[in-house]
């Protein structure tokens, strides 16, 4: 069952319509990616989900019930942008927030100590907000996120600010959540943590659905017309292939998409070798959700611009 | 509805306790009323010091033969007598050798006209003291020659005091009516100041939540219009406790001043300090009236809850419309414009409060406390000065009740959208906008 329901939104601020007819569903226990271009309506979808904002039309349910202040107690929000009160003790934070949630003073205080050791933040609890680090402070936030034990978080860029080693730590508390049955919606612009860790994902563009389903799904949807290569040598000939449409490349790697489905890709090994160039890899694979982002997102600016000079 | 009160009640808390315990309210707290201390402090001493002070001394050149003698006899620590011609004694006082000296021509009696010579200065009290003490002199003299009889002199030497009493229905009382007015202008300016103090509190905290970002996260968790509210109320709960404590310490510094006044002013002194003090020896009566005035005089229960109640709902209406302001803006610097139509009615009827003072049951007072926006300076600076009708105290309170719930009603409005928006700066058109959204 799902656990959010999001059936035909729409919110318009004056003339500007910010999100318009978007629906989606999000499964219990699963980790949902929201994704989109800035500017996209990702933002407000997300306000209407946690209440803050209110849809002009359409309804958003969560449990089966209405989205409303009675809701909010069941979810955790951490916003893309971060704020903390800077001349607040962490602890006095966080337990404020959880109680703004409606977590008892001595349960909030007790679920605090135990998650700053989790993060390796133990004896913060005295310190002044403004006397932590940027990665510190991101960390206080996240705990004043979860501290009330939502079964369904929204976390926006959660990532941003972190060194490898905190991201990792918070990729696992995030997976481990996922498997005490807990919902995840995440929205990102780094598309590898989305191949990494989400079940499914919806793509917003300009306040509509452009794109959505299961991630593994909607890869094989874009079938294996994709080639990376690692080699050295040189490949420049590839600009001289019709058909061929290069997403990344780099000095020794080169990510391509066959768009001409009769381009024979061994033209281009064949090619490759009389170069002298030497192959370390070859090989199809399916699209990364980095070039179906562009792809997708980058074909319906197109059209609508030439829908506009039409009009 | 008991979820909604429950977050409500934690925002209170948070925002009481949170500004109760910062320095900056314990030190304002404690150290105005350290400061009216240290005002009373100043004045007792000053006058303790002036006590020890000789006066100028003045040398009294007597034609007469007669008034002389009588003068120095009054006080001998200001006159003496001398029999130095004019030419030294203005000499003296070029060297500063002498404060001054009077001059009293074989015919002061009868014309009364006397030169006094000082090397300036001595204020209008020193002129003033020798006039009175040679008045009462020559006054006795003159009747002498005329040979008053004894009882008509006594009858001339008694005077006039006119004390003021008011009538009320349990009798007559003193009247302090001077006292009341500058008690209504205190009060009037405190209310200001206060309203002024708070309100830019509550726009401060709303523009840290802002401008931080958390105002996002808590609205994840409340509704904006329970955030404002509960912001406004939290720190008006600290105002409150701010005047109460004051409230404490004055009534404890009042109760204590009549004992104090005593100790400094007891009778056997006062003749002393009238001597000297300058304002002749006549004033005796006054110092007893001060002491009347600290025991008798009280500020009134009544005035002490409007005041509570005036400053609490200026406060309520002032404080959701510096909100509203605060909501708007994403930093401090951007708010002094948009808040201006806000200050603007708080600062109107301080300019009018000498008129209302004037004639406090006037109409021009009765109509300009009765503006809602005016009312909580204007009506306790004409309550703690006169009787104002009880039904204009009533319409004052209906009318301040609908004017908060209007300002809480635009306001909320004008927040929800306000905190949200980031970049543009607003003009006041757009808060316009925003509050006929929906």
């Amino acid at each position: 069952m799902g656990i959010l329901k999001v059936d035909g939104i729409t919110k318009t601020f004056g003339k500007y319509t910010a999100v318009n007819n978007i629906s989606f569903e999000v499964e219990e226990g699963k980790i949902f990616g929201l994704l989109g271009p800035n500017g996209a309506g990702k933002t407000t979808t997300i306000r209407m989900i946690t209440n803050i904002l209110y849809p002009d039309k359409g309804t958003i349910s969560i449990m089966g019930k209405p989205t409303g202040p009675e809701i909010q107690n069941i979810m955790g929000y951490l916003p893309e942008e971060r704020g903390l009160y800077k001349k607040l003790k962490v602890i006095d934070q966080l337990i404020y927030f959880a109680r703004l949630k409606e977590i008892p003073k001595d349960i909030a205080l007790s679920r605090a100590k135990e998650w700053l050791a989790k993060l390796g933040a133990a004896g913060w609890e005295n310190k002044k907000i403004e006397e932590l680090s940027k990665g510190m402070q991101q960390k206080v936030q996240f705990i004043s996120t979860i501290l009330h034990n939502p079964p369904l978080m929204i976390l926006d860029e959660p990532f941003s600010g972190f060194d490898p080693i905190n991201t990792e730590i918070l990729k696992s508390i995030i997976l481990e959540m996922k498997s005490q049955g807990k919902t995840v919606i995440l929205s990102t612009h780094v598309m590898a943590q989305v191949e990494q860790m989400c079940d499914d994902l919806v793509l917003i563009n300009k306040g509509t659905v452009v794109l959505s389903g299961g991630v593994r799904q909607i890869k094989s949807g874009f079938g294996k017309n994709t080639v990376v290569m690692e080699f050295e040598g040189n490949m420049d000939f590839l600009n001289d292939f019709a058909g061929i449409k290069i997403n990344e490349r780099s000095n020794n790697r080169i990510e391509f998409k066959l768009e001409d489905s009769g381009i024979s890709t061994n033209d281009i090994l064949a090619k490759s070798l009389s170069n002298g160039v030497s192959i370390y890899r070859f090989e199809k694979v399916e699209p990364s959700l980095h070039e179906i982002f562009i792809d997708v997102v980058g074909k319906q600016n197109k059209m609508n611009k030439e829908q506009g000079n039409e009009n | 509805m008991k979820t909604k009160g429950s977050k409500i009640l934690t925002i209170i808390q948070h925002e009481y306790i949170s500004k109760v315990k910062s320095k900056g309210f314990i030190l304002s707290t404690i150290l105005a009323p350290l400061a009216i201390i240290l005002m009373y402090g100043i004045i007792i001493a000053v006058t303790l010091m002036s006590r020890g002070q000789t006066e100028k001394k003045i040398a009294v050149l007597d034609k007469t033969g007669q008034i002389g003698i009588d003068l120095v006899a009054r006080d001998t620590s200001k006159f003496f007598i001398t029999e130095k011609t004019q030419d030294v004694l203005t000499k003296e006082v070029l060297e500063g050798k002498l404060d001054g000296f009077l001059y009293l021509t074989e015919d002061f009696i009868n014309t009364g006209k006397a030169n006094v010579y000082t090397s300036g200065g001595g204020g209008l009290g020193f002129i003033e003291s020798i006039e009175s003490n040679t008045e009462d002199i020559i006054v006795n003299k003159r009747l002498n020659e005329i040979g008053a009889d004894k009882s008509i002199i006594d009858l001339v030497n008694k005077g006039v005091s006119i004390t003021t009493k008011k009538v009320t229905e349990e009798g007559t009382k003193d009247d302090y009516s001077e006292v009341l007015a500058f008690m209504g202008y205190i009060l009037g300016f405190l209310i200001y100041g206060l309203m002024f103090t708070y309100g830019s509190f509550v726009m401060r905290g709303v523009i840290e939540e802002k401008a931080n970002r958390i105002v996002e996260v808590i609205a994840s968790s409340v509704r904006p219009f329970e955030i404002m509210f509960g912001k406004v109320v939290g720190i008006g709960a600290v105002g409150l406790t701010q005047v109460l404590f004051w409230l404490i310490i004055m009534t404890v510094l009042f109760m204590a001043g009549g004992s104090i006044a005593a100790m400094f002013i007891s009778p056997s002194d006062a003749t002393a300090i009238s001597g000297m003090a300058g304002a002749g020896a006549a004033n005796q009566p006054q110092q007893h009236e001060i002491i009347q005035f600290f025991t008798n005089f009280s500020i009134s229960p009544w005035v002490i809850v409007a005041f509570l109640f005036y400053f609490l709902s200026g406060y309520f209406i002032y404080a959701s419309l510096f909100a509203a302001v605060g909501s708007a803006v994403d930093q401090e610097q951007d708010a002094s414009q948009l808040s201006l139509p806000v200050s603007l009615p708080i600062i109107i009827p301080i300019m009018f409060i000498p008129n209302v003072m004037s004639n406090p049951d006037g109409t021009l007072a009765t109509v300009m406390s009765l503006i809602p926006f005016f009312t909580p300076i204007l009506m306790i600076a004409r309550v703690a000065a006169t009787d104002v009708p009880l039904w204009q105290i009533g319409l004052s309170v209906i009318l301040l009740a609908a004017t908060f719930l209007g300002a809480l009603w635009v306001a909320s409005k004008i927040y929800r959208v306000g905190i949200l928006m980031y970049g543009k700066k607003p003009t006041f058109k757009d808060l316009v906008k925003w509050f006929r959204l929906d």
